[in-house]
């Protein structure tokens, strides 16, 4: 038993000593401006994204549009919408796929990428980073 | 046998069916290039297991014929596993899965076989129906058990995970998705029946099998209760107690005790989750009842982990406990002086099918490094105590081994997803 109290209290004084990363880069939710969407909570993005949910609360389909594993973009708005890192996402994806219970959104490769496909569909929802937001989309606020 | 076949043919049926259903797809969906219908999938497992009790195998399954210890000083089949899957989406609302994983199988061959086959007809976001072979929801991570990327461990916690001799159906299942505010409730309920092969020759074959479960997520906190009820026959350990009943009463009793003929067998799951994405707690409690020689089981596990960005710590502790390891058989002196000597060794062969109970406690720590993307490499290190008459979760036990022993194991796997 002496180990295993070893190793919880080397766990718990690294964890101590590990400051909140907070990622520096801050990423907005996004529908195209022909959307008549304005806010939603963090939790009803992170439900969409998560597969948990496929529409909006007026009803309507909601088409949520990832970007690129390991993009800067992905791994920040992960972590302020969801609350899980990207390979918490990814296992869970992995349990939805090889289980039948769905597949991840489709994935574009970039925040310019996001623009153009949400610019086309009112239904369409992503992220992107925040200095990137034009006059094509709408921030989506989050209560 | 001809139960065999008639399972068989359903599960022909419902692999014909998903196939069928998938080419469909094909014609129904050519012209649609925006999204395409198939998607491919897999996953796979590379992993070794030391044992320092050399006197008998470690497995990590019921259906797995030899692993590491007696076998192997490094055995690659307790974990070594692939997996691929077509998922068609057919209609919007139609869509049709079939996976198939390569391990050790229990004639120690690598065959692949068919792990989900089903077609899922989505009513509503919330609502689903599925026809096919399905796994049971048992405990939080019996439907990734072979996706070892899905959980921190090399294997979840062998004292609960293997509380429920059958693993899945071939059947229907039912799924109702809840939502209440920030709470989220998914009800299931399943029918069906099952035949597997067994390493002892034979079959275990699970009929009128059903079962409910409700898995509520709120937040990082995760709450899954299931039942399970099946009626299990064990056909090549029946015709051994068929033996005890040319005894007379007393031997007809005991048959009649421990034997599996369709015995009605139920199990229970109630897990918790709590992951704050930094911080993640695991605990479940499991309890199985069935009238035959596999008896009551209880076993229960805790584990947490911290999460220092790729790299995940964790320690679990967990136990299991059965009832009516030994029994005294046939009273010896009751039976005819000729067949004394046969009766005896029947005693003795009882009451080895009963020290097969797994009764121990394991203390584990582990590691988990996200290398990559979709790849993990996880080390972990099990310390387990065997309670007394028991050979705990231990199999191919070998003359010299020794009831309610100690024994440690090393293991090394590095998972993927694709």
């Amino acid at each position: 038993m002496h180990r295993m109290t070893l190793i919880g209290f080397t766990i718990v004084a690294l964890a101590l000593s590990q400051g909140t990363g907070a990622s520096e880069v801050d990423v907005v939710a996004v529908v195209s401006s022909k959307s008549t969407l304005t806010t939603l909570t963090k939790s009803q993005v992170a439900q969409i994204f998560l597969g948990k949910s496929d529409h909006f609360p007026d009803g309507s389909q909601a088409l949520p549009i990832d970007q690129a594993e390991g993009t800067v973009a992905r791994d920040a708005f992960y972590t302020k919408y969801t609350g899980k890192s990207a390979a918490v996402v990814k296992a869970y994806w992995s349990k939805m796929v090889f289980t039948g219970r769905g597949l991840p959104p489709k994935a574009v490769s970039n925040s310019l990428e996001i623009r153009k496909v949400l610019a086309q569909n009112p239904n369409a929802i992503g992220y992107i980073e925040q200095n990137l937001v034009d006059s094509s989309l709408r921030v989506i606020v989050t209560q | 046998m001809v139960q065999a076949n008639c399972v068989n043919s359903r599960l022909r049926f419902g692999s014909y069916a998903a196939t069928a259903v998938m080419l469909c797809a094909v014609s129904a969906r050519a012209a649609d290039a925006d999204r395409s219908v198939f998607s491919f999938n897999g996953f796979g497992t590379l992993g070794v297991v030391h044992s320092s009790e050399d006197h008998a195998d470690f497995t990590s399954s019921l259906y797995k014929p030899n692993g590491a210890g007696f076998s192997h000083n490094w055995s690659p089949d307790v974990d070594s596993l692939i997996g691929a899957q077509v998922t068609a989406n057919v209609a919007p609302r139609l869509s049709a899965v079939l996976q198939v994983i390569a391990e050790q199988n229990y004639d120690k061959s690598y065959r692949p076989h068919v792990e989900w086959a089903n077609i899922k007809y989505q009513f509503t976001a919330d609502c689903s129906i599925r026809v096919g072979r399905t796994v049971l929801p048992a405990f939080l991570f019996s439907e990734t058990r072979k996706v070892t990327y899905t959980y921190p461990w090399v294997r979840p916690p062998i004292e609960v995970y293997r509380l429920l001799p059958v693993t899945s159906e071939d059947g229907l299942d039912v799924s109702y998705r809840l939502h209440l505010g920030e709470l989220t409730s998914t009800v299931q309920a399943n029918a069906g029946r099952r035949t597997t092969h067994i390493v002892e020759g034979g079959t275990t074959e699970a009929r009128d099998t059903w079962g409910v479960s409700d898995s509520t997520e709120y937040g990082p906190l995760t709450l899954q209760i299931t039942y399970v009820k099946t009626h299990l026959t064990v056909s090549s350990l029946n015709s051994f107690f068929d033996v005890f009943r040319q005894f007379g009463p007393q031997g007809i009793a005991i048959a009649d005790k421990y034997n599996s003929n369709a015995k009605p067998l139920s199990n229970i799951g109630v897990g918790a989750s709590y992951d704050s994405g930094n911080w993640l707690v695991m605990s479940e409690w499991g309890h199985s009842h069935t009238p035959s020689f596999i008896g009551n089981s209880t076993a229960w596990y805790v584990s947490g982990g911290y999460r220092f960005g790729k790299f995940m710590p964790s320690i679990t502790y967990s136990q299991a406990k059965a009832d009516n390891l030994s029994d005294p058989g046939l009273n010896v002196s009751a039976v005819p002086p000729l067949v004394v000597g046969p009766a005896t060794g029947l005693n003795a062969a009882l009451n080895s099918i009963l020290s097969t109970k797994p009764v121990q406690n394991t203390i584990s720590a582990g590691a988990r490094w996200d290398v990559l993307q979709n790849v993990s490499l996880k080390l972990q290190l099990d310390h387990t105590r065997i309670g007394a008459g028991s050979s705990g979760v231990l199999t191919n036990i070998q003359p010299g081994f020794q009831t309610g022993g100690e024994f440690t194991l090393f293991s090394v796997s590095i998972d993927f997803v694709f």
